[in-house]
C-alpha cells in the first residue's frame, strides 16, 4: 500500500512537473524566440554521441564501424587497382553495412530518448528514416553501377584479377561477420516485415524443389532466408565466376555482366525494404492491420449513439506502434463522454496513441435531455462504488483529493482482485438503464434495445482484467 | 515434410490431371527422340548443302519434295470437303508467310551454323509463349518461370557476346559483291547496318524468325481448323509455296551460274533432308502431341534436339563422319567451320535448362486469395477477385490519360516538357555519338539518361500527389512529394560523392583530356538546362522561396572530366533557398507551399547547368593554358557545392518525414496553445501533436480536459478555430471530462491504466485549483 502511494506520488509529481516545465517553456518561447537552441550542430551531435557511447553495447557497434571503414577503404583501393566493376558493386554492400551499423546506433539512441516538445511522437521515426535512407542510397549506388556498366559495354577495359578474389573474400567475411555478430534490430525487423525480394523467392523456390529430393535439408532451407546473407553470398558467387572466367578465358566482359547482376540483386533485395519503410514514412495504414482495424471500427459504429465514424487515420509511428485519430459522429442526445470512453476502450487495444473527436450535429440547439445529463454523472458514482455507498457524498472510487486510496484492495489482495469491478459491473447495466429510463423519457423507446452493446462489453471486461493486454501487446517491436 | 506435402490433396496431384503411366508412352518418347536426332542430322546436312545451293533453290526443292510426299499420303484434293476460293487466298497468304519464315531460318543457318541454329530456332511454341508471357505480363507463373526466362535470355546473350566464332574471320573476307541474289544482299546489308558481326546478325535474325514462327503458328491455327486439319493445310501450303517460289527459282537459275557440279549427287541428301526435317518431324510431332501432353513433348523434343546437335557438332568435322556426310568437301573448309566454343556450350546448357523450366507445367494456374479453411482443414481460395481486378486499360488509352493528367497541372507540366527536351537532346547526342562512333558522346548521353531518372521520379511524384486519398493513404498522397524530394536530395548526395571521389583520384593523377568534342556538347547541354532553369525558377520562386524572393542564386561551376573522350558533366549550384523562418512570415495558413519535389528537381537542373558551364570554362582553361589541374579542382569545388546546397532540402524533408512540429509554425502553435488554455472551461491539455503532413496539410491531435459543466462541442469549435488560425487544418480534438476517466476506469482493465487515469484526474484537480485561485 505504501509502495503504491509512493509510486503514485512520484509519478504524479513528475507529470505535474513536466506540465509546469512545458508551460514555462511556452511562456519563455513567447518572450525569447531564440532560446538556447543555437547550440552548434556539432556540439549537439557530440552530446548525443556521448549519450549513446555511454552504453556498453554500442561500443561493439562502434568497433565494427571503425573496422568497416578500414575495410571499405581497403576494398576501394583494390577496386581501383583491379579496375573491376563487379568488385566495386560488391564494395557498395560493405558500405551498406556501414549504414546499417549507423542505423543500429541510431536505434540505440532512440531507445534512450524521451519524446520532446518538437518531436512529440518520440524519436522512433529516426530509425525508419535511417533504414529508408540507407536502402535508397544503396539502390542509387546500384543505379550508378548500372550506368557505368552500360558505358563499359561500349569499351571494355582490362580487369586485373590479382586482388579480385582476395577482395571478394575479405568483403564476404567481413559482411557476414558484421551481419551475424551485431544485433541489428531495425533491419532485422524490416527484413522480416517487408515482402520477400525476388532473390529470396527464387532461392525459396529452388530450395523447395531441392527439399523434394533431399527432405533432410528442409529445416535448413525452407525457412525464410536472411536477405542480406543471401545477397552477400550471391554476390561472392558472381565474383567467383568472374574471377574464374577471366583467369581461364580472359572474358573481361564477364566482369561488367556480373557487376550488373550484383546491382540488380541489390535492387531486388533493397527495394521491398525501402517500400516498407517508405510506407511508414508516408503515414499509411499498414495493410496487415487493416482487417483488425475494420473489425474494431465496425464494432465502434454499432455502439449506442454512434451514427458514423469518419476521417479515420491510422498509421505507424516507428516500426510497430500504431497511432491514429478518428472522428465519431453521435446522436444529439447521446452521452459524449460515455461514447468517448467506449470508443477509446475498443480502439486502445490496437492503437496506442489515439485521439477521438466526438462530433454532434446541431449541438447548439437546446435538447430535451441536456439538463439531465449532469445528473448522469452523479449516478455514475453509484454504479462504480461498492454496493454500500449511496449518493454523491461518500468518496467515489477515484475521488479527486485522495488519489489511489480506493484502489488498495485491487492492488494488495489478489483474491479480491476484481471484486469491485465485477460488483460494479453487475450493477452496471441496470443503473444505466434506470438512469436512461428516468432521464430520457421521450427517446427511451428507441434507446432501450441498444443498451445491449454496452452490456456485452461489460461482461467481457472482467475476463480481460489483469491480463494487461494494452500497449505492450501492440508494441511487437520493442519488448 | 514429404508426408505433409503429399497429404495435401491439391498439391499431391490427386485432383490434378490424370497422368498416363510412363510405360505406355515409352515408345512415343523413343520415336520422338529418334525423330529429333534425325532432324538434327538433317539440319547439319542442309548446312552443307546450303554452301553450294542457293537458299531459294534449296527451299523450293524442300517444299516441292515435301508437297509431293504429302500429296501422296494426305490426298488433300480427293479427301475432305472442297476448298473455297476465299480459303485458297488464305492458304496463299499462309504459304507466303511460311516460306518467308523458312527463308529467314535457313539464311540464319548459313550465317551461324547448324548448332547455333538448332539452339536458337528449334524451340517449341509453348516455350516461347511462356517466355513472352513472363516477359510482358505480370502473371508469368511464379519465380521458376521467371528463372527460365532469365536463363533463356542469358543463353542468347552468351551466344551474342561470348561466342568467339571462328567463322567471323571467314565472313570478314566475304566480299560484298559475292552475294548470290538481291535477297541475300539485302539481308547482308541490313545486318552490317546494325553494326554487328555476321554470325551475331544471324543470332538476331534467328531470334526474330523464332518469334515470327510462333506468332504465325498460333495465328494459322484457325485456318487449319477451317481447312480441315493441320496436315491438310500443311500439304496444301507446301504445294502453294513451291508454286510461289517457282518463278523466282527460274529467274535465279537463269541469271546466275550454279555452283553445283552434278544435281544427281545431291538427290540423296535432299531426300534425307526432306524426309527428316519436313515430313517425319511434322508427323511425329503431331502424333506425340496427341499422345503425350504438349508440354512433355516440347520438353523431351527440345532437350534431345539440343543434345544431339551438340554431339553432331563435335563429330561433324571428324573423319569418321565423313562417310556419313554426303557432301565430302575439301579439307581446308573444315578449319573455318562453326566450331564448338565455350560460349556455345554454356548457352546450350542454359537453353536446355530454360526449355525444361519453361515447358514444365506451371504449379498454379490462377492466383487465388486465401479465404479460410474448410472443416476438413483444406485451404479455400477465392479466385474471383483477381479476375475482376484485371480490367486493365489498353496501353494507348493509359498513355493518353496520364498525359492529360500530367498536362493538367503546372508543376508536372513543367517537369514533363523539360523531360521531353532533355530526352530529345540525349537521344540526339546518343545517335550522333553512334553515328560518328564517338565514345565520349555516347557515355555523356548515358550520363544524361542517368540524370533524367531524377526528373522521371519528380514527374511521377507530382502526378501521384494528386491521387485521391484511399484507405491506406488516408491523408492523401501529398506526402509522396516530400519523399520524392528526399530521394532526389539523396540522389544529389550520391552524385556529389562520386564526383568527389573521381576528382580526388584525378587530382593525384590528372589525365589528358581531349577537348575537341566537349565544347559543342556542353554548349548544347547548357542551352537545354537554361530553358529548364527558366521554367523551374518560376515554379521555384512560387514554391520554395519563403517570403523573401529567391534572392541570389549563386551558381557554380562544374566539373568535366574525361579520359580520352569521356566527358561527364555534373554540376551544382546553390539554389536560393534563403530560409527566413520566423521572420515576418504571414500568419495565414497555407499562404506558402513548400514543394520539396520541385525543389529537388530544380536543384538537379541547376546542377546540370553549372556542370555545362564548368565544362566550357575548364575546356577553355585547358585548351588555352594547358592547366590540366583545373579540371579536378573544378570538380572538387562542385562536389562540395552540391553537397552544401542539398543539405537544406534534406533537412526540411527530414523534418517533415520525422513528424517534427513544423518549425515555421512553432511560435504560432505555442501562442495558440496558450489561447486554448485560456478558453473558458478548459482545465488543461495533454499530448499535443502537430506535424506537417504534406505541403498543404498540417495535421494535429490534442486531448483537452474540461470542466464537467461545459458543452464539449462549443470547446471543440473554439479550439478548432484557434488552431486553424495557427495553421493546423486537419485537427482532431479529444475532449475529456471527469466522467470520461470514471467510465474508462470502469471499463478498463490493468492496474497501470487505472493509475494513469488517476494521475490524469489528479492533474485536472491541480489545474482546477490553480484556476480557482487565479
Amino acid at each position: 500500500m505504501v509502495a503504491v502511494d509512493v509510486i503514485n506520488f512520484k509519478d504524479s509529481d513528475t507529470t505535474i512537473h513536466r506540465k509546469k516545465q512545458e508551460t514555462d517553456t511556452y511562456v519563455l518561447g513567447t518572450i525569447h524566440p531564440f532560446r538556447k537552441t543555437h547550440k552548434s550542430i556539432l556540439g549537439k551531435f557530440i552530446q548525443e554521441f556521448n549519450l549513446v557511447s555511454s552504453d556498453r553495447r554500442s561500443w561493439k557497434i562502434l568497433l565494427f564501424g571503425v573496422l568497416n571503414v578500414i575495410c571499405t577503404a581497403c576494398l576501394l583501393t583494390w577496386c581501383n587497382s583491379t579496375n573491376s566493376m563487379a568488385l566495386t558493386a560488391y564494395t557498395y554492400l560493405t558500405i551498406f553495412d556501414l549504414f546499417s551499423l549507423i542505423t543500429c546506433l541510431i536505434s540505440s539512441w532512440v531507445s534512450m530518448k524521451k519524446p520532446s516538445q518538437v518531436f512529440s511522437f518520440g524519436f522512433d521515426r529516426f530509425e525508419v528514416l535511417s533504414v529508408f535512407a540507407s536502402t535508397v542510397l544503396v539502390q542509387l549506388g546500384a543505379l550508378f553501377i548500372l550506368k557505368e556498366s552500360v558505358e563499359r559495354f561500349m569499351e571494355q577495359p582490362e580487369v586485373h584479377t590479382g586482388r579480385l578474389l582476395v577482395g571478394t573474400f575479405v568483403a564476404l567475411f567481413f559482411n557476414l561477420l558484421t551481419l551475424l555478430s551485431v544485433k541489428n534490430k531495425p533491419f532485422v525487423y524490416v527484413s522480416e516485415a517487408a515482402s520477400t525480394s525476388w532473390l529470396q523467392e527464387h532461392v525459396a523456390d529452388l530450395s523447395r524443389s531441392l527439399c523434394g529430393i533431399i527432405p533432410a535439408l528442409s529445416s535448413f532451407l525452407l525457412p525464410r532466408m536472411n536477405p542480406f546473407v543471401l545477397i552477400n553470398l550471391a554476390g561472392a558467387f558472381a565474383l567467383g565466376i568472374t574471377y574464374m572466367l577471366i583467369e581461364i578465358n580472359n572474358y573481361n566482359a564477364v566482369d561488367t555482366a556480373s557487376a550488373m547482376a550484383i546491382a540488380l540483386m541489390t535492387f531486388g533485395t533493397m527495394y521491398p525494404m525501402s517500400v516498407y519503410s517508405g510506407k511508414v514514412l508516408l503515414q499509411t495504414t499498414p495493410s496487415h492491420v487493416i482487417g483488425q482495424l475494420d473489425k474494431l471500427l465496425r464494432e465502434v459504429s454499432t455502439l449506442d449513439g454512434v451514427l458514423e465514424v469518419r476521417n479515420e487515420h491510422f498509421w505507424t509511428i516507428g516500426f510497430g506502434a500504431l497511432a491514429g485519430s478518428v472522428h465519431v459522429r453521435i446522436r444529439r442526445d447521446a452521452n459524449e463522454q460515455m461514447v468517448l470512453a467506449h470508443v477509446t476502450n475498443r480502439l486502445h487495444t490496437l492503437v496506442s496513441t489515439l485521439t477521438v473527436q466526438i462530433f454532434k450535429d446541431d449541438w447548439s440547439r437546446p435538447l430535451l435531455v441536456s439538463s439531465v445529463l449532469p445528473a448522469g454523472t452523479h449516478s455514475l458514482s453509484d454504479y462504480i462504488g461498492p454496493s454500500g455507498f449511496l449518493g454523491p457524498s461518500p468518496p467515489p472510487e477515484f475521488s479527486f483529493n485522495t488519489p489511489g486510496r480506493n484502489i488498495q484492495p485491487v492492488v494488495l489482495s489478489s483474491t479480491q482482485q476484481h471484486r469491485p469491478y465485477s460488483l460494479g459491473l453487475a450493477y452496471g447495466s441496470s443503473p444505466y438503464a434506470g438512469m436512461l429510463g428516468q432521464g430520457v423519457g421521450l427517446g427511451m423507446g428507441a434507446r432501450m434495445p441498444s443498451v445491449q452493446g454496452y452490456r456485452t462489453s461489460f461482461s467481457a471486461a472482467p475476463q480481460r482484467y489483469g491480463s494487461n493486454p494494452l500497449p505492450s501487446q501492440m508494441n511487437q517491436y520493442r519488448p | 515434410m514429404d508426408d505433409k506435402y503429399s497429404s495435401n490433396v491439391i498439391s499431391g496431384g490427386k485432383l490434378g490431371r490424370v497422368e498416363v503411366p510412363n510405360a505406355r508412352l515409352t515408345r512415343y518418347i523413343v520415336l520422338l527422340l529418334l525423330t529429333k536426332l534425325l532432324k538434327a542430322l538433317g539440319i547439319f546436312e542442309s548446312y552443307d548443302l546450303l554452301k553450294v545451293v542457293h537458299v531459294v533453290q534449296f527451299l523450293f526443292i524442300l517444299k516441292l519434295g515435301c508437297a509431293v510426299i504429302l500429296l501422296f499420303f494426305q490426298k488433300p484434293f480427293s479427301s475432305g470437303k472442297m476448298v473455297a476460293k476465299r480459303q485458297w487466298i488464305r492458304i496463299l497468304k499462309h504459304a507466303v508467310i511460311s516460306s518467308v519464315i523458312s527463308l529467314l531460318g535457313f539464311f540464319g543457318l548459313t550465317l551461324c551454323g547448324p548448332l547455333r541454329t538448332l539452339l536458337l530456332f528449334e524451340h517449341s511454341d509453348l516455350v516461347v509463349i511462356s517466355l513472352l508471357s513472363v516477359l510482358f505480363t505480370n502473371s508469368g507463373g511464379g519465380p521458376s518461370k521467371t528463372r527460365g526466362a532469365a536463363f533463356f535470355i542469358i543463353a542468347v546473350v552468351c551466344l551474342l557476346l561470348f561466342d568467339n566464332d571462328d567463322l567471323m574471320a571467314k565472313m570478314a573476307e566475304h566480299p560484298e559483291g559475292h552475294h548470290d541474289s538481291a535477297l541475300t544482299h539485302a539481308l547482308y546489308t541490313g545486318i552490317s547496318f546494325l553494326g554487328v558481326a555476321d554470325h551475331k546478325g544471324g543470332v538476331v535474325l534467328l531470334v526474330l524468325a523464332l518469334c515470327l514462327k510462333v506468332a504465325f503458328h498460333t495465328h494459322s491455327r484457325k485456318l487449319s481448323v477451317e481447312i480441315g486439319g493441320a496436315k491438310r493445310l500443311y500439304a496444301l501450303s507446301n504445294l502453294v509455296s513451291s508454286v510461289v517460289l517457282l518463278p523466282w527459282v527460274i529467274v535465279l537459275s537463269s541469271t546466275t551460274e550454279s555452283k553445283v557440279e552434278s544435281w544427281s549427287s545431291l538427290a540423296l541428301p535432299f531426300a534425307l533432308i526432306v524426309f527428316s526435317v519436313m515430313v517425319l518431324d511434322f508427323y511425329v510431332e503431331s502424333i506425340c502431341t496427341a499422345k503425350l501432353e504438349a508440354l512433355r513433348c516440347a520438353r523431351y523434343g527440345s532437350a534431345c534436339l539440343f543434345l544431339s546437335g551438340l554431339l553432331l557438332a563435335n563429330f561433324w568435322t571428324h573423319p569418321l563422319t565423313d562417310q556419313l556426310r554426303a557432301m565430302s568437301k575439301s579439307g581446308q573448309q573444315a578449319s573455318t567451320e562453326h566450331v564448338l566454343s565455350g560460349g556455345v556450350l554454356v548457352s546450350a546448357c542454359f537453353f536446355v535448362m530454360a526449355d525444361s523450366i519453361l515447358s514444365s507445367p506451371s504449379e498454379k494456374g490462377q492466383k487465388g486469395t486465401l479465404v479460410g479453411y474448410s472443416p476438413e482443414g483444406m485451404p479455400l481460395y477465392n479466385l474471383m477477385g483477381d479476375a475482376l481486378q484485371h480490367s486493365s486499360q489498353s496501353l494507348p488509352r493509359f498513355i493518353k490519360d496520364s498525359l492529360k493528367q500530367i498536362l493538367e497541372e503546372y508543376d508536372s507540366r513543367q517537369i514533363f516538357y523539360f523531360l521531353c527536351l532533355n530526352l530529345a537532346f540525349t537521344f540526339v547526342e546518343l545517335f550522333y555519338g553512334v553515328w560518328t562512333n564517338s565514345l565520349g558522346l555516347i557515355s555523356d548521353g548515358f550520363h544524361m539518361l542517368f540524370d533524367c531518372s531524377a526528373l522521371v521520379l519528380g514527374l511521377f511524384a507530382a502526378l501521384m500527389t494528386r491521387w485521391k486519398a484511399t484507405r491506406i493513404y488516408s491523408y492523401g498522397y501529398g506526402r509522396v512529394e516530400i519523399l520524392s524530394g528526399f530521394i532526389n536530395g539523396l540522389f544529389l548526395m550520391v552524385i556529389a560523392f562520386f564526383v568527389f571521389v573521381e576528382s580526388v583520384s584525378r587530382l593525384i593523377d590528372p589525365p589528358n583530356i581531349n577537348t575537341v568534342m566537349l565544347a559543342p556538347v556542353s554548349v548544347g547541354g547548357l542551352l537545354v538546362n537554361l530553358v529548364g532553369i527558366c521554367a523551374f525558377s518560376h515554379a521555384h520562386s512560387h514554391g520554395a522561396s519563403k517570403g523573401s524572393c529567391s534572392s541570389h542564386e549563386h551558381g557554380h561551376s562544374h566539373h568535366g572530366h574525361g579520359t580520352g573522350e569521356h566527358s561527364h558533366t555534373h554540376g551544382h549550384s546553390h539554389g536560393g533557398h534563403s530560409h527566413s523562418h520566423g521572420h515576418g512570415h504571414s500568419h495565414s495558413p497555407g499562404g506558402r507551399s513548400m514543394n520539396a519535389n520541385m525543389r529537388g528537381v530544380f536543384l538537379h537542373v541547376l546542377a546540370d547547368t553549372m556542370g555545362s558551364v564548368g565544362v566550357i570554362i575548364s575546356t577553355v582553361l585547358i585548351s588555352q593554358f594547358g592547366w590540366l589541374i583545373a579540371d579536378p579542382i573544378c570538380s572538387l569545388f562542385i562536389a562540395t557545392l552540391i553537397f552544401l546546397s542539398v543539405i537544406p532540402l534534406l533537412k526540411d524533408a527530414c523534418e517533415v518525414l520525422l513528424l517534427r512540429t513544423p518549425p515555421e509554425q512553432e511560435k504560432d502553435l505555442n501562442f495558440a496553445l496558450e489561447k486554448v488554455q485560456k478558453i473558458e472551461g478548459v482545465l488543461s491539455y495533454r499530448d499535443p501533436h502537430f506535424w506537417r503532413h504534406s505541403a498543404s496539410v498540417i495535421a494535429g491531435t490534442i486531448h483537452l480536459q474540461i470542466m464537467s459543466d461545459v458543452v464539449e462541442q462549443r470547446v471543440i469549435q473554439q479550439v478548432t478555430a484557434v488552431l486553424k488560425d495557427a495553421g493546423v487544418n486537419n485537427l482532431t480534438v479529444q475532449v475529456e471530462k471527469e466522467a470520461y476517466f470514471q467510465h474508462m476506469s470502469g471499463l478498463s482493465t490493468g492496474f497501470h491504466e487505472v493509475l494513469a487515469m488517476t494521475q490524469q484526474m489528479e492533474s485536472m484537480k491541480y489545474y482546477k485549483d490553480g484556476t480557482c485561485i487565479m
